[in-house]
């Protein structure tokens, strides 16, 4: 169904975009950004991070957990669209900022990038939110990942508590791989003085960064000689670097297990890994992508248009009909359309990915794949489409297209459609129907029996010819 | 990830090499303990240049014991990472079970089915053992791969219940079933059964004419009422003549006026033509 706004809305959204894109590129949902620091001056080390988003349409307001006047909420409405939480060492981020608040901030369609750090213990506060979340940080809310095969032998070659990593390839071969594609061959990111955290069972959660095999979790203060056999945290794989969350209104949160990764420092620095030569850190455009994934400038989704009509010779070419008949043949397309950074452009599926179709009432009774349709595409929207053949099964249908993906916006389309059964003149007639033959016979028979018996009952003269036994007075 | 792996073996061979100390264990040794006494375990040595040669098997009340001494370039040292890594292949799934060192680097644990992930239990693959040793400093790491376990599941003991997390994906393929249109018999059985129907009108037509029908009051009838005979005759066949348009063509609504204009002909025109066949009797004639 084609959205229908109001020309009064319509002319409103468009002086949005409009302004909005004299001013820069921008994120989907706005360029409100609070940044919330322990010390606003320690925003400092991060000039070049803060700079970059800056350069890509961010209003950037700073505040400190302290402060009287933040509140994320303003007389109801969002105050904010986006929170940037840097490491603080309160062991609470106090009245203004509480999980409650938080959670419904991402209710609200607010976006949350949280950074953490080895050196500061993680506040109470973003534990509980955490925990609403499915994600679990080391206990005593402090720790420290390390890995004695992959570290950083520039900055850290006694204490190995600076990762260097090769930039992310997606856990599954169907995700999309928006974070380590075009990546510089030989790049490594630099992960210092993280903190790794393990997730629940949720679809919502997918790793962006996981830590490598060897790596292992310990709490520095006091693990720092010997690390018990049985307190130890997670290691491996289970330790998730760099983790994203999109709630099912597609509000995201994304934890970053180092807030160092982010300072100027590290943007420039080189690296090396054990054995390997040194190179520049992928850090800035690391950041840049995670900030603009958490921000709403990639991995955004939009459905332009849906269509759907009988794809039969000979049949009225309505758009969108409200009623089809069962076994009817139809023909359903959906355009859609991938933010990035400042524009709108055509979506192309991860490989692997499919984009699939129901055609349900109540259970799906077809699930089928939509293949791009390149007639109504265009460098903005690509069309996927999809005929076939309505079940023989009467009823209030719905094509679907429920698309939910890791680091994709969640796409959940219903147009519902009423399937009528055959009328009574749609069969086949009678004598098509070869079974039917003998007794459309049989109707023949009786109709000139019955003529013929009308004539010979009124005009037939009687004979003398006497048959059988007749009654006799 | 992949770096990690494409640098162990490099590790193993550059180890004493290039670099003046790295980690390394001596007395590797693996033995499954079996719960009830008298059951003497078995036990396999290796080092982290040799795997074991076949596949330990570990039945579900049986304890694996691996015990280790950690050497940093050859004396004995507390490493600040000891793990035993199992991996199971096909899915790349790792389990870390740390071991418990002591200060001169003798380090022990032991591992049950009850300590292995749900996922460990339910494959038939082997896991693949690595020892991963390390620390601070500049000394070199080492991971390496050591043996093969493989879970010998008690038949009796039903396997733990395990359900996939639910993950955005794709999901499979469903294309409805239809049901399978009307089936006709062979069209020879119709054609006989047919003909068979249509042979009975000649019959029924000759063995009338056998029992003496005839049309001789024809002309007796159409000259005593000429109009009315002609007219309720063509009636009925004009009738027959409606019900095969509305068979073929017509709709209901079109056939109902057109029947009930002809009932009003066959009705007004019977009563006249009956009444002639009704003369015809009393006067003896039929």
């Amino acid at each position: 169904m084609l959205r229908s706004t109001s020309p009064l809305l319509s002319l409103f959204a468009f002086l949005l975009v409009w302004g909005a894109a004299l001013v820069s590129a921008v994120s989907t949902t706005g360029n409100r950004l609070l940044a919330v620091f322990d010390d606003v001056g320690e925003k400092e080390n991060y000039s070049k991070f803060l700079g970059d988003l800056e350069g890509r349409g961010f209003q950037i307001s700073y505040e400190t957990p302290k402060s009287e006047s933040l509140a994320l909420f303003h007389l109801g409405e969002r105050a904010y669209d986006h929170v940037i939480f840097f490491p603080t060492k309160t062991k609470g981020l106090g009245p203004n900022l509480t999980p409650q608040i938080l959670v419904n901030f991402l209710n609200a369609n607010g976006n949350i990038l949280h950074t953490l750090s080895s050196t500061t213990t993680t506040p109470n506060t973003l534990i509980s939110l955490l925990a609403e979340l499915d994600i679990t940080l080391p206990t005593e809310r402090t720790g420290l990942v390390v890995d004695h095969f992959s570290y950083d032998t520039l900055s850290a070659a006694e204490t190995h508590d600076v990762l260097a990593l090769p930039p992310p390839v997606p856990v599954r071969n169907d995700i999309s791989p928006l974070f380590s594609a075009d990546a510089p061959a030989g790049q490594l990111l630099a992960f210092p003085h993280g903190v790794g955290a393990v997730l629940g069972p949720r679809e919502q959660l997918t790793p962006i960064l996981r830590a490598p095999k060897t790596a292992y979790s310990y709490n520095p203060k006091e693990q720092s000689e010997v690390l018990e056999a049985n307190e130890l945290f997670a290691a491996g794989q289970q330790l998730s670097l760099v983790t994203a969350f999109q709630a099912i209104n597609s509000a995201r949160f994304v934890l970053l297990g180092s807030a160092e990764m982010l300072q100027d420092k590290w943007f420039l620095a080189e690296v090396a890994a054990p054995g390997g030569k040194s190179v520049k850190t992928f850090n800035r455009e690391f950041a840049k992508r995670v900030s603009a994934w958490a921000f709403q400038e990639l991995g955004v989704l939009r459905v332009n248009w849906i269509e759907h009509h009988l794809n039969e010779v000979s049949a009225v070419n309505e758009s969108n009909p409200h009623i089809y008949r069962v076994k009817n043949d139809v023909t359903y397309t959906i355009s859609l359309s991938e933010y990035a950074y400042d524009k709108w452009t055509s979506f192309s599926l991860p490989a692997n990915d499919v984009l699939q179709l129901e055609f349900s009432m109540l259970s799906p009774f077809h699930r089928l794949p939509l293949s791009l349709d390149k007639a109504h595409s265009s460098p903005e929207a690509s069309a996927y489409t999809a005929s076939f053949k309505l079940p023989d099964q009467h009823g209030i249908f719905n094509f679907k297209v429920n698309y939910k993906r890791p680091f994709f916006t969640n796409i959940e389309e219903k147009n519902t459609v009423s399937v009528r059964h055959m009328a009574h003149d749609e069969w086949p007639r009678s004598f098509v129907i070869s079974g039917a033959w003998p007794w459309i016979a049989g109707i023949g028979a009786t109709v000139s029996g019955w003529v013929v018996f009308v004539a010979l009952w009124m005009y037939s003269a009687p004979t003398d010819k006497k048959v059988g036994s007749k009654k006799t007075n | 990830m992949r770096f990690t792996q494409s640098l162990a073996p490099a590790l193993l061979v550059l180890a004493g090499v290039v670099q003046a100390t790295s980690w390394g264990f001596d007395d590797g040794s693996v033995s499954v303990v079996a719960k009830r006494a008298g059951d003497a375990g078995s036990k396999e040595r290796f080092t982290s240049k040799t795997l074991a040669t076949k596949p330990i098997s570990l039945g579900s009340t049986d304890t694996l014991k691996i015990s280790l001494t950690a050497k940093d370039n050859g004396s004995g040292k507390r490493p600040h990472q000891a793990f035993v890594i199992l991996k199971e292949k096909e899915t790349g799934l790792e389990a870390p079970f740390p071991l418990t060192v002591k200060e001169n680097g003798k380090a022990v644990t032991s591992i049950t089915h009850k300590d292995l992930p749900v996922q460990f239990l339910i494959t038939d693959e082997p896991l693949e053992a690595s020892i991963v040793l390390g620390s601070f400093g500049s000394s070199k790491a080492l991971d390496a791969p050591v043996f093969d376990v493989k879970l010998q599941k008690d038949p009796n003991v039903p396997l733990p219940s395990y359900e996939k997390p639910v993950r955005y994906g794709k999901k499979e393929e469903i294309h409805h079933i239809f049901r399978a249109d009307p089936q006709s018999p062979p069209k020879v059985i119709s054609i006989v059964f047919a003909l068979a129907v249509l042979a009975t009108i000649p019959v029924l037509f000759i063995s009338w004419a056998f029992l003496g029908a005839n049309l001789n009051h024809l002309s007796k009838a159409i000259g005593a009422a000429p109009v009315s005979h002609a007219t309720f005759f063509g009636s009925l066949l004009a009738m027959e003549g409606v019900f095969f348009l509305y068979y073929t063509t017509w709709n209901l609504f079109q056939a109902l006026p057109v029947i009930g204009a002809v009932a009003v002909v066959t009705v007004l025109s019977g009563t006249k033509a009956l009444g002639e066949v009704q003369s015809r009797r009393l006067a003896g004639e039929r």
